[in-house]
């Protein structure tokens, strides 16, 4: 089921790519360069979300499942192999004039769950707390509820904007506004937080001190084709890891290897 | 209406009148094609509906009829899915820009149809055309980058909410409320207005006094369908109303809509979500349904007291 193409004597086979968005960038342009490179292969990659792609690899329907979150209890009897891929933080991110730099993971907790609404309460400027939150579909919102809000809800009068770049663009513009992006995305619009003392960089996440981390994974079934398993060898290579990976903004899954975690 | 007739004078139905078979045939296809378009359009109308129906009815099982129109909070990790919040969010945005626009729109009308010189009708009314025709995704953008900060400046909030949804609602509901009175304006006989001038009455006297009340049930109209786009606009409300399902708090705290709700939430819905989300779409329907029978009805009432 692997090799729909693989009809007429092997001319062109496929590799089903379903998943994360947030791992798009790295599926896309590795799948670009490995279909390239390989003759007659080609790597079909889309976004439909990590559940969608967990569902999909499960049913057969595609050959890898992409998801920026763990499996949940009920998908881990699937039976589903786990390549880990790459690391990414979620920053903690406020105007750059604002003079807070640091906050303790229950400080963003109560800012999150709407019990700290002025900036005054957390060491700042007499100023009201603009909370930018994400949609309910967001694999980001979903990974830092589960660190950062342990069993408390979000404000639910808090701004949801469905995508990493609307959240940036408008606490770039918004005094009192403070939200969470992926790293990758973090820019000198805005300003990433230290989160308990620790700023959000590759040294802290490889070294497991920033708290808001998360594991981006490839979910396989034992039955995987070998151009597929070739495929993840290739993402898993240095020649992806540090280049793609690295550029999408992303750590490199070999970087805490590296330092013998 | 009158019918264009081809150029022998010949009718169709007259079926006395000398035709050439071919003419004859020609004749029979285009009525039929027409016959086609409508039932097209019609059979799309009721696919959709009865698909949305289909998918949707289960909102009765579960969450259940009461928890779905009576439920107070919309919360798909939580598993609630209560639609009081957005639709009072709708009734807001709805409301807000309807108390903006209306009067804009009204008085556009009235400029374009009573005051305005024949040059100055030809800049303005296709200005106002123009407005229709911009995407909403425009009008959303333009909220978000221009509007928005000016409100979060005079609310003191982030500016994502009601005022801002509104005024961008306003500006969009304006053509279709204009044109729709104009038209009504316009159907006015104009012998009313030459008697009440010939009375002596004023331009406002003759507008305020005569013509106003002579169209008001096209107007109300014009606002009852302005009233449909604003409660089925999406796109540029997704993008500056905030999408928090809660309820009203104030003029620049965020807000949910029906419409905008089932946008945030449809690429990743499943299961009960899912079928909430028709519920969602089934509630539009019969909102969108009820005005339509509202402004049959007005008409109806118009033409017997014509």
């Amino acid at each position: 089921m692997a090799l729909t193409g693989c009809t007429a004597g092997g001319e062109r086979q496929e590799v089903i790519v379903t998943g994360s968005t947030t791992l798009l960038p790295i599926t896309e342009v590795s799948g670009e360069m490995y279909t390239e490179s390989h003759d007659g292969i080609a790597i079909l990659v889309s976004g439909m979300g990590s559940s969608a792609g967990i569902e999909s690899v499960s049913k057969g329907s595609s050959d890898i499942g992409t998801s920026s979150r763990e499996l949940k209890d009920a998908e881990l009897e699937l039976g589903l192999e786990d390549t880990p891929v790459a690391y990414d933080a979620i920053a903690v991110i406020v105007h750059p004039d604002n003079p807070v730099s640091d906050l303790s993971t229950l400080e963003v907790r109560s800012i999150f769950a709407g019990v700290i609404t002025n900036w005054s309460e957390v060491g700042g400027p007499d100023l009201p707390i603009g909370l930018v939150n994400r949609d309910e579909a967001s694999g980001t919102r979903e990974a830092f509820s589960k660190i950062i809000m342990d069993d408390a809800q979000f404000d639910r009068g808090a701004v949801v904007l469905p995508g990493t770049g609307q959240v940036r663009s408008v606490i770039a513009d918004v005094q009192g506004a403070i939200g969470y992006i992926s790293l990758g995305f973090v820019t000198d619009d805005v300003k990433a937080v230290a989160i308990d003392g620790v700023e959000p960089s590759e040294a802290t996440v490889v070294s497991g001190a920033y708290p808001v981390q998360r594991v981006l994974h490839f979910f396989t079934k034992e039955d995987l084709s070998d151009i597929a398993r070739d495929y993840i060898a290739y993402v898993l290579s240095p020649e992806v890891q540090d280049t793609i990976v690295r550029d999408a903004g992303f750590i490199p899954i070999t970087a805490k290897e590296a330092v013998g975690d | 209406m009158t019918e264009p007739e081809q150029a022998g004078s010949e009718r169709v139905n007259g079926g006395l009148k000398m035709m050439s078979r071919a003419t004859y045939v020609r004749e029979a296809l285009l009525k039929n094609l027409f016959l086609l378009c409508a039932i097209v359009a019609v059979a799309a109308v009721a696919l959709i509906f009865v698909f949305t129906i289909a998918r949707g009815w289960e909102v009765v099982k579960d969450p259940g009829l009461a928890a779905f129109l009576g439920g107070a909070e919309w919360s798909s990790t939580l598993g609630r899915f209560g639609i009081l919040p957005l639709v009072a969010g709708t009734l807001a945005i709805t409301l807000g820009s309807l108390v903006l626009g209306a009067p804009l729109a009204i008085g556009t009308a009235i400029f374009l149809s009573e005051i305005a010189s024949p040059r100055m009708r030809s800049i303005v009314r296709p200005a106002v055309e123009m407005l229709a025709g911009v995407p909403s995704v425009v009008y959303g953008f333009f909220g978000l980058v221009i509007l928005r900060p000016i409100v979060a400046e005079i609310t003191g909030g982030m500016g994502f909410g009601t005022l801002t949804a509104s005024v961008i609602l306003a500006v969009m509901i304006v053509p279709t409320i204009a044109t729709l009175t104009e038209d009504a304006l316009g159907s006015v006989p104009s012998g009313i207005r030459e008697a009440s001038y010939a009375m002596g009455a004023t331009t406002w006297q003759t507008i305020y006094k005569v013509l106003l009340p002579a169209a008001k049930i096209g107007i109300i109209d014009a606002t009852i369908l302005g009233m449909g786009r604003a409660i089925g606009e999406t796109m540029a409300v997704v993008m500056v109303a905030g999408n928090a399902p809660q309820f009203f708090k104030g003029l620049g705290a965020p807000i949910a809509t029906l419409t905008s709700q089932i946008v945030i939430d449809m690429s990743y819905a499943t299961g009960t979500h899912k079928t909430a989300l028709f519920g969602l779409a089934i509630i539009l329907f019969l909102i969108s349904m009820g005005l339509v029978a509202l402004v049959r009805a007005l008409s109806r009432l118009n033409e017997k007291k014509a």
